[in-house]
């Protein structure tokens, strides 16, 4: 607890701070300039094919298009500073509301499909490391190449066809009906969570079986082995706490990227998501909305990274800022 | 006549006339008894679209998605039956044309209540249909030929017009970019209000998960029998659900799973899965669409139109069509572009619809001293059909001497691109089938990308423009044809149809481009 209160520890938290403002300020001019650069025009997609050049220049100037970059770019600036992400050309609504919208299918989206991945990821991996080259070890290895290798949207038609089509234990898509309760909501997330737990899970399998490998060759191991501890009480107390930093990073890094990166998974099953948000923004280049999101992304990105390094402090004694 | 004899006539009667006699009274009666069921009020339909609509604004876009969800909110003055006619729908009859074909007075419906309650007058008539020529693509392009719009009392509008023009009424009746009569008090830009007199109302929309439509209780049906869109419509369920799956196999799965009840645009190569699966009818909507290229006649190698002549020469239409659909069942290479048995059937200029006539290009491409300067082709994977029928027509180009640029990008960058004609020559896209050749492509309009200009077009065009008898017509749209396979502003490849599906349980659906959900029930 001392640790974490230290005068180093307040030294450490605001320049990561500090370091996150440049952050955040870096990106929101990249992803200013990288939308704006693309081609595309948001009113040419929302007008549809019997539009003129004339019609769309009209819609284009009616939100602001037709401005110059830079002044486009400090009037988001300064809707920013105000708290406002803008307003979306093709929702109608302002992108907070979309974003805050979109928020709980992707939060319990990410939650069960990590909650899946740790459980598959921690003990195949535990395990394959105990085995080393034995059958578990080649097993869980191998079920590791093959969820890293499955295309997610591959298994998602797979598992559709097998536990919605076939046996109509699930629903296809969706996210439940207009006024569904949240259970039934839940429900639509079994299937994308597994698809996206056992592909997460091969990258966690793999790290937890290469840095136990590491930890349960160091010398206070072999002490502890020497001193007559249980083979479990030295897997499970010894070397599992000394191997979790890699893989808690692994974890966080994972559950940041899924929050704003279960794009394929969610368009197969029609989740309304924050990925799919951002794949229909990016379609039809609702500018404010890419922005927006992935500002908001990036921020959340930065800020899980930041908890991973404050996490380390209470799982490593050894640990100091 | 012996007993035996007699018992075995009547064993011969019995089973050579009485059974199937007995058996087709009762098949008789249970066909009948299906023919004549009403469909089952109540329910709620699931309808998988293909993505989220880009405005809810009926008037603001001309994308499919958009006519499809809101014809059921917001009806027209006019609107199309079953067989291509023209009929009335907020009109009381069709229009009252004068003698020179400049004025159009038009009946309206008595005692036809919006959602908000209020009766529809002439007031929302000209106020809509002011609104829709101000801001809507179709609609501005109908706004050059109109010199007044004004009411006749309360229940009468007249639109007086500067030259006679007589696809008015054909466009008053399209359901896309649609000409929808709104509550005046509703009207404002954005609409935030959807208030029309259809008989669903709108009730809410969560982008990318539904827009939901509840049925409006005070609904004004026509009395005369349905017929395509046009007749009586009634609101047998008691709500849609207009769901985006932008992912085409998921779509399929949905209606195989009991979770959609319709699915709209769906992948030729699931015609046959749907076709075994029990719970599931797949619906062919033959002829659905076009697809057609547009040529940049104004910048560019194929600004000279000899050379775009060389390039209908060198297409092989059928083998593009084969590779962009597949099967024959799903595409017909037809070079006329109205079908047999529709008023504006016609062979004029057909003659040069393309069939791969390399030769024959490559005399053309001669002819037209072509300086080697590759011929910039427009394509987008959004639409797998455009991208694979790309493929053919480089190779078609290719054989005729032409050289190629492919230029594939997202969909979004193509409808930007092709209004800047220093970066195209020919970009791919498609068009349902309408009922009214001027209504589309919009290449026989002004100003659209290809910027087609030409005495000869404007000649035809006009000539067309201003016959209003139907017969008529029909010759002078030969006459536009064969412009179009003269000066090739665009080719049009053939004719390709839809793939949609619905429940077994969905009743009294009617297959029509655009499909619609009114007089359709669902089984319990």
């Amino acid at each position: 607890m001392t640790r974490l209160l230290s005068r180093g520890m307040a030294r450490y938290l605001a320049s990561r701070l500090a370091g996150m403002v440049i952050v955040m300020l870096l990106v929101t001019a990249l992803v200013f300039v990288i939308t704006r650069l693309a081609p595309g025009d948001p009113a040419a997609v929302m007008l549809g094919e019997q539009a003129t050049a004339a019609d769309i220049a009209q819609l284009r100037a009616s939100y602001g298009l037709d401005k110059p970059l830079p002044v486009q770019f400090a009037y988001w600036l300064g809707e920013l500073a105000r708290g406002n992400l803008g307003q979306s050309i093709f929702l109608q609504r302002p992108v907070t509301q979309a974003l805050l919208e979109r928020a709980e299918p992707t939060f319990f989206l990410t939650l069960f499909s990590m909650v899946i991945a740790i459980s598959i990821g921690i003990p195949f991996g535990i395990a394959a490391a105990v085995w080393r080259n034995g059958v578990v070890d080649q097993a869980f290895s191998g079920f590791a190449m093959l969820g890293a290798s499955i295309p997610s949207f591959w298994l998602g038609l797979i598992l559709m066809q097998l536990f919605a089509v076939g046996l109509g234990w699930f629903p296809v898509a969706g996210y439940g009906d207009p006024g569904a309760p949240l259970s039934d909501r839940l429900h639509h997330l079994v299937l994308p969570a597994i698809v996206l737990g056992v592909v997460n899970s091969a990258l966690i399998l793999r790290f937890s079986r290469a840095t136990m490998l590491d930890v349960l060759g160091e010398d206070h191991i072999r002490t502890a082995r020497a001193k007559g501890v249980s083979e479990r009480r030295v897997v499970l107390h010894h070397a599992l706490r000394n191997a979790l930093i890699p893989v808690v990073t692994v974890v966080g890094l994972t559950f940041a990227l899924l929050i704003g990166g279960a794009i394929v998974t969610e368009t197969v099953f029609g989740l309304p998501g924050i990925g799919n948000l951002v794949v229909s923004a990016v379609l039809r280049r609702d500018y404010p909305v890419i922005q927006g999101a992935l500002l908001v992304i990036a921020g959340l990105y930065v800020l899980i990274n930041l908890l991973i390094d404050l996490l380390y402090l209470a799982i490593d004694p050894r640990v100091k800022y | 006549m012996h007993a035996d004899a007699s018992r075995s006539l009547l064993r011969v009667f019995r089973r050579a006339i009485a059974a199937p006699l007995v058996s087709a009274l009762i098949a008789a009666t249970c066909l009948s008894a299906n023919a004549f069921a009403a469909p089952p009020r109540g329910g709620a339909a699931n309808i998988a679209m293909i993505g989220e609509p880009q405005t809810l604004d009926p008037m603001s876009s001309t994308a499919d998605l958009v006519g499809t969800i809101m014809q059921h909110v917001y009806e027209l003055l006019y609107t199309y039956d079953a067989n291509s006619n023209v009929v009335p729908m907020l009109a009381e009859t069709m229009p009252t044309v004068s003698s020179g074909g400049l004025v159009y007075t038009i009946p309206l419906r008595k005692g036809v209540k919006f959602h908000n309650g209020k009766e529809m007058t002439s007031a929302d008539v000209v106020a809509s249909l002011q609104r829709w020529m101000e801001m809507a693509p179709r609609g501005k392009a109908v706004a050059k030929e109109i010199k007044s719009l004004e009411a006749k009392g309360p229940n009468a509008v007249v639109i007086t017009l500067n030259r006679p023009y007589a696809p008015l009424v054909a466009h008053l009746a399209l359901s896309n970019g649609f000409a929808a009569i709104m509550a005046k008090d509703s009207i404002a830009t954005p609409l935030t209000q959807f208030i029309g007199t259809g008989p669903y109302m709108f009730k809410e929309r969560k982008p990318d998960q539904y827009v939901q439509l509840v049925r409006f209780d005070g609904y004004s049906a026509r009395t005369e029998p349905a017929s395509g869109y046009g007749g009586k419509r009634e609101a047998l369920l008691d709500e849609l659900r207009f769901i985006p799956v932008p992912n085409a196999n998921t779509r399929v799965e949905g209606t195989l799973s009991g979770q959609y009840h319709f699915a709209d645009v769906l992948p030729v190569e699931s015609y046959s899965r749907l076709e075994g699966a029990p719970n599931v009818k797949p619906v062919l909507t033959a002829p659905f669409g076009f697809p057609y290229l547009v040529l940049n006649t104004k910048q560019g190698p194929l600004a000279n139109m000899s050379l775009r002549q060389a390039v209908q020469a060198s297409l092989n239409n059928a083998d593009m069509l084969a590779a962009g659909f597949g099967d024959p069942k799903f595409y017909s290479p037809d070079a006329n572009h109205y079908a047999r048995n529709t008023p504006f059937y016609s062979t004029a200029g057909t003659d040069n619809y393309g069939k791969g006539d390399a030769k024959r290009a490559a005399a053309l491409v001669a002819a037209a001293k072509y300086d080697g300067a590759p011929i910039k082709i427009l394509t987008s994977q959004q639409y797998d059909f455009h991208y694979r029928m790309a493929l053919v027509m480089a190779e078609n180009l290719k054989a005729a001497g032409l050289k190629v640029d492919m230029q594939v990008v997202d969909w979004s960058t193509l409808i930007e691109r092709r209004n800047n004609p220093a970066l195209w020559d020919i970009y791919i896209t498609h068009s349902a089938v309408l009922p009214e050749p001027t209504l589309t492509p919009p290449q026989l309009g002004d100003g659209a990308p290809g910027w087609w200009s030409s005495p000869a077009k404007d000649a035809a065009l006009a000539a067309f423009n201003a016959e209003a008898d139907p017969k008529k017509r029909a010759a002078l749209w030969g006459n536009v044809q064969a412009v179009v396979f003269t000066e090739v502003p665009y080719i049009r490849v053939g004719n390709f149809n839809s793939v949609t599906a619905r429940s077994a349980k969905l009743d009294g659906y009617v297959a029509m481009p655009w499909p619609f959900f009114w007089n359709t029930g669902l089984q319990k």
